[in-house]
């Protein structure tokens, strides 16, 4: 017999002693004083950084303005891994009781009875319905007949820029905004202009293992063209390949090292803006804030149509219903209910720079006097989203895939037209498998 | 060696200390039922979860391997052989395994060879014993999720201390975990830092169970303390050293937590391991199905592995 | 399934042999070049072991303006602060994933120890039809990896309607054959004439297991226990897939899935990983001799 490893009682009772302690502390949390009838409403979204601050005071008016329910939020990775938790969630009938999704990822879902159809006359008794909406964004929500995402705004991508640094650039016009450039040249011609006033860089564009945002500046680009690309289900994908590779080639020669850092991630391109060392930066609405409290001079306006057709990709934060097992009908009643509220209330959330889909509240004279809001509002008609698929959207693997296809191309000088061949393959190979959220294809829309 | 005898006169078997038999009284035949009552009442417990924790799932899952099942709960009919058909033909799935081995061969060498070194270090009795314990071991009991944030944090392409070594050395500065060439790299890193204690403690014990009067004996005939390391310590680490090879190989195949952690739940396809293809077909993907006959063709090659672990290990008693 | 495997089942200590600590090799002076030298690296190497967790340490204590701005010193242009430790305190998440953490891993270690120890008791004493082949049943699955079993487990887990709960987290992890196998050893070396004086006096067999193989068998019992508490504490992936409910989660899977609305605060997530990382810092501090030993000359926790 082994020697005897004994537990001596000095170990024995520091362990237990420190056991009870922290049972003692875990008791000690923080935990919330309310009401006996208040009902919480778990509510999970993907939002951080400037947006995710936004949401939380836009919650936190909520919050305050009623006491029949109270919003706990949790934030979870935005991606492949908020969907993949959310869906998890939906399959095991204990959801969140309301979630942020964005409105692309929408149609995959559906099918699989993850998500639960609204109820339009609950919406309308409370002020929601198509006459409140603009119709692509209203109807993005459908699958089929039935309504299954309430959008809370449009958020394009777009470009900003740093006054200061573009004036001594000599490249605004007398109003104060950016000259218009309508050919790739002339953007560049701009770009190298600006990049001799700047401290850093012309433009900042983080791409950095972000197959996200690599997507987002290619397809805006793409659909300059006048394209969409096609994504049939059981076919082949129809991509013009001149157009993408010209696309795709631009994209590269912007990251040369002196018009845009030859690697930024998303983190640090935002900072290289916000510190005031380049002159634009390409990014979405969702930073408007960010830039704001930075306190640098900027405005905001579509990233210019290089190609003749005005285009500007975008997406939509949506509420959902996650599928529940056995909803609670009093909650179910809440979750109507801080819908409509926020919908009413995203004023904020157009402070935050992204366009609200609620038109009571773009309609109003205060929000005309949002700068620089007002500058790109015009983007809600140019509105791109991601072709129609289950497997398209944002924060969707297949973003991901143009980012392992292309990265290559804007990092170390890859070829365009075998980066894009690569991403068509991929595509084709999915398109080839059923919707794996409804493989039999058995749910009736 | 003992023997004994029971008050009724049966005798007992003996035993041989040390040996792993075990005694069973031999008893008159009516007490036969209750202890077989008995035996199970013992084993009901371990039985039940085992029955329902294990051996079910594994049942079950080469079930679900034949069919498409969804994770929403859709699909579920028969499809024969395609799942594996298409396994065996998926790229990404070679890729992944690829990933998995060329990890495996990676991580192994380092975790080998620094555990070898950091234990003879050690074992020369140098004062801090209890120091040099804590420092090598200790991030071993930290959580995956731990050192994952901790080495993100490090390898950080604009802040952070990896790329600001490199920049105080006039190097130009790594996308560690976005550039494909180096993420594996990375990672691996990050293992060798986290688990290199526990082969550490196996290499110290090993040395300290080599007699003394051997390197005394050598001394005497006038070895200095290479010749010893050389002569005397490292040939007697032979046991040792297939040991950490075998669970470091095993352990080394199912990597997912730090890969998929230090990666932010997005794989490259240079980092995906074949583990987390697994999860990303069942779970990112809802093919359940698809899912479970891949999870088959890893477990026929674990057992493959193991069973050739078991061949050597008898082959080396034996010598 | 229990992640606390036995990696490996022979004993690498010879019999009889104990540590030795040898002040310094034979025929060596102490404060020879070599044996300086050997000191130097060792203290390199040792510091620079532990420099990632001290460079985490040292983050937590900065300012999140000095943590975004890549500054390599040690402590940040503004001074040392606990604004991150309070900022991730006082948002209450650590407390109820420790308290999981606690409350989850300490049921799945009393349980495992229980039924483990039953059934090692049943296979090392009792006669049964079955025992032999059942036995191997059970050693053989010590092969199967956990990782192959998360799609049914997840999907029975579904069926259950057990997704979500603490037990669904809990049971598929008290399976531990390999722990069955060690202890089924240690008993089998328990001098049976103990036990059969107890029969002699009539005593039942739960009694004889429960007040005499029991008590001579707590160093085991303390390093299975220990060794499962730490399997289940660190387990990442089996807990990230069955829970969703951010308030059910352990501390692993907590750290990795929720993030601030601000977005990433270096400082911050450094002190969260920090705080995580304490309470098996401070158990290795406690239960150092049993953790090495068991380590060493069972290879226990190889995972």
């Amino acid at each position: 017999m082994t020697p005897p490893l004994d537990l001596s009682r000095r170990q024995f009772l520091t362990a237990s002693s420190l056991a009870a302690g922290a049972a003692l502390l875990a008791g000690c949390a923080p935990g919330s004083a309310i009401g006996d009838s208040t009902q919480t409403l778990q509510f999970w979204h993907l939002l951080s950084g400037g947006d995710g601050v936004t949401m939380s005071s836009l919650l936190d008016g909520v919050n305050g303005a009623q006491g029949a329910y109270r919003i706990r939020p949790t934030v979870l990775a935005w991606g492949t891994p908020y969907y993949t938790k959310l869906a998890m969630a939906g399959a095991g009938g204990r959801a969140p009781d309301v979630a942020i999704m964005h409105a692309t990822r929408v149609n995959g879902w559906a099918p699989g009875g993850l998500l639960d159809d609204w109820d339009l006359d609950r919406l309308a008794d409370l002020g929601v319905d198509k006459s409140t909406f603009p119709a692509p964004i209203w109807e993005k929500g459908f699958v089929g007949d039935r309504l299954f995402s309430v959008a809370l705004d449009a958020h394009p991508f777009v470009m900003m820029f740093n006054t200061d640094v573009c004036d001594a650039a000599g490249v605004l016009d007398t109003d104060g905004r950016l000259r218009e450039t309508s050919s790739p040249e002339e953007f560049v011609d701009q770009l190298r202009a600006v990049s001799g006033s700047a401290e850093g860089h012309a433009l900042s564009y983080g791409y950095l293992g972000d197959g996200a945002q690599m997507w987002r500046l290619f397809y805006g680009l793409y659909a300059q063209h006048g394209l969409a690309m096609e994504l049939p289900l059981g076919g082949k994908a129809v991509i013009d390949k001149d157009a993408a590779v010209e696309s795709l080639t631009f994209m590269q020669s912007l990251l040369d090292g002196e018009i845009a850092a030859a690697q930024n991630d998303y983190g640090s391109a935002i900072a290289e803006f916000a510190t005031g060392k380049s002159g634009m930066l390409f990014t979405g609405v969702w930073e408007l804030r960010t830039m704001q409290n930075a306190g640098i001079p900027f405005d905001a306006a579509m990233i210019p149509t290089l190609y003749g057709t005005p285009a500007v990709y975008a997406d939509s934060h949506s509420f959902v219903l996650p599928h529940q097992a056995n909803a609670d009908e009093t909650k179910r009643e809440l979750t109507y209910q801080f819908v409509a509220d926020v919908l009413k209330g995203s004023f904020g959330w157009a402070e935050a720079g992204h366009i609200p889909a609620f038109l009571p509240v773009t309609e109003s004279p205060e929000y005309a006097e949002l700068i620089p809001q007002a500058n790109y509002a015009e983007a809600a008609e140019h509105v791109v989203y991601d072709p129609s698929a289950w497997f398209t959207g944002s924060g969707s693997s297949v973003q991901e895939d143009f980012g392992a296809a292309v990265q290559g191309v804007l990092l170390s000088g890859d070829d365009p037209a075998a980066a894009i061949d690569r991403f068509e393959a991929r595509v084709n190979t999915i398109l080839t498998q059923p919707n794996p959220a409804d493989p039999e294809g058995t749910w009736k829309p | 060696m003992t023997t004994s005898a029971t008050a009724s006169g049966a005798a007992t078997r003996t035993i041989v200390t040390g040996s792993a038999a075990s005694a069973v009284p031999a008893r008159r035949a009516g007490s036969r039922n209750r202890e077989q009552l008995i035996s199970w009442a013992f084993l009901a417990p371990f039985l039940i979860a085992f029955a329902l924790f294990l051996v079910w799932p594994i049942v079950h899952g080469i079930y679900l391997s034949f069919t498409d099942q969804s994770l929403t709960g859709a699909g579920g009919s028969f499809v024969g052989f395609a799942n594996y058909g298409e396994a065996l033909t998926d790229p990404v799935m070679w890729q992944s395994m690829w990933n998995t081995v060329w990890f495996t061969l990676l991580s192994t060498v380092p975790l080998v060879v620094i555990a070898l070194l950091m234990a003879a270090l050690v074992d020369r009795g140098l004062p801090g014993q209890w120091l040099w314990r804590l420092s090598f071991f200790m991030p071993y009991l930290l959580a995956s999720t731990v050192i994952s944030q901790i080495w993100v944090w490090i390898f950080n392409p604009q802040i952070g201390a990896a790329n600001n070594i490199l920049k105080a050395l006039g190097l130009e500065p790594l996308a560690w975990l976005q550039n494909p060439d180096t993420n594996m790299l990375s990672i691996v890193i990050a293992t060798v830092w986290w688990t290199v204690g526990f082969n550490f403690l196996l290499y110290l014990a090993a040395m300290q169970n080599i007699p003394p009067q051997q390197y005394e004996a050598a001394s005497l005939d006038g070895a200095g303390p290479w010749r010893q390391f050389w002569s005397i310590t490292l040939p007697q680490l032979g046991p040792a050293t297939v040991l950490i090879l075998i669970l470091q190989i095993l352990a080394s195949l199912k990597l997912f937590d730090q890969a998929y952690q230090m990666l932010g739940g997005v794989a490259s396809d240079t980092t995906r391991s074949i583990v987390q293809y697994i999860y990303e077909a069942g779970f990112v993907n809802y093919r359940f199905g698809y899912s479970a006959a891949i999870s088959y063709v890893f477990f026929a090659l674990i057992v493959i592995i193991g069973v050739a672990q078991a061949l050597v290990s008898r082959r080396r008693k034996e010598l | 399934m229990s992640t606390a495997t036995l990696s490996h089942t022979q004993a690498i200590t010879a019999p009889g042999a104990r540590r030795r600590r040898r002040p310094h090799l034979p025929g060596q002076k102490p404060f020879g070049l070599l044996r300086v030298t050997a000191f130097v690296v060792l203290a390199l190497l040792a510091i620079g072991w532990l420099l990632p967790f001290l460079w985490a340490i040292a983050t937590a204590f900065k300012t999140e303006t000095d943590a975004a701005s890549g500054d390599p010193s040690w402590i940040g242009a503004t001074g040392p602060t606990v604004e991150a430790f309070t900022a991730i305190l006082s948002q209450g998440n650590v407390y109820t994933w420790a308290f999981n953490s606690l409350w989850t891993s300490a049921a799945i270690t009393l349980i495992t120890l229980a039924i483990s120890a039953l059934a090692a008791y049943a296979f090392s004493r009792m006669d049964f039809t079955g025992r032999k082949w059942l036995f191997v049943v059970v050693i053989a699955s010590i092969i199967v990896p956990p990782q192959v079993l998360i799609i049914p487990l997840f999907y029975q887990m579904l069926t259950f309607n057990m997704i979500d709960t603490h037990w669904g987290l809990i049971l598929p992890q008290v399976v531990a054959p390999a722990m069955v196998f060690i202890l089924k050893r240690f008993f089998d070396a328990i001098p049976i004439e103990l036990e059969d004086a107890a029969r002699v006096d009539g005593a039942s067999r739960f009694r004889i297991f429960w007040s005499i193989v029991l008590p001579l068998s707590r160093p085991i019992l303390a390093s299975v226990a220990i060794f499962v508490f730490i399997g289940a504490w660190n387990n990442f992936l089996w807990p990230f897939l069955v829970i969703n409910d951010t308030t059910l989660m352990t501390l692993p899977v907590g750290l990795q899935t929720v993030i601030s609305a601000y977005g990433v605060q270096y400082a911050q997530v450094m002190a969260q990983a920090v705080l995580a990382a304490l309470p098996l810092i401070i158990v290795f501090i406690i239960f150092q001799k049993q953790i090495v030993k068991g380590v060493a000359t069972s290879g226990f926790g190889g995972q």
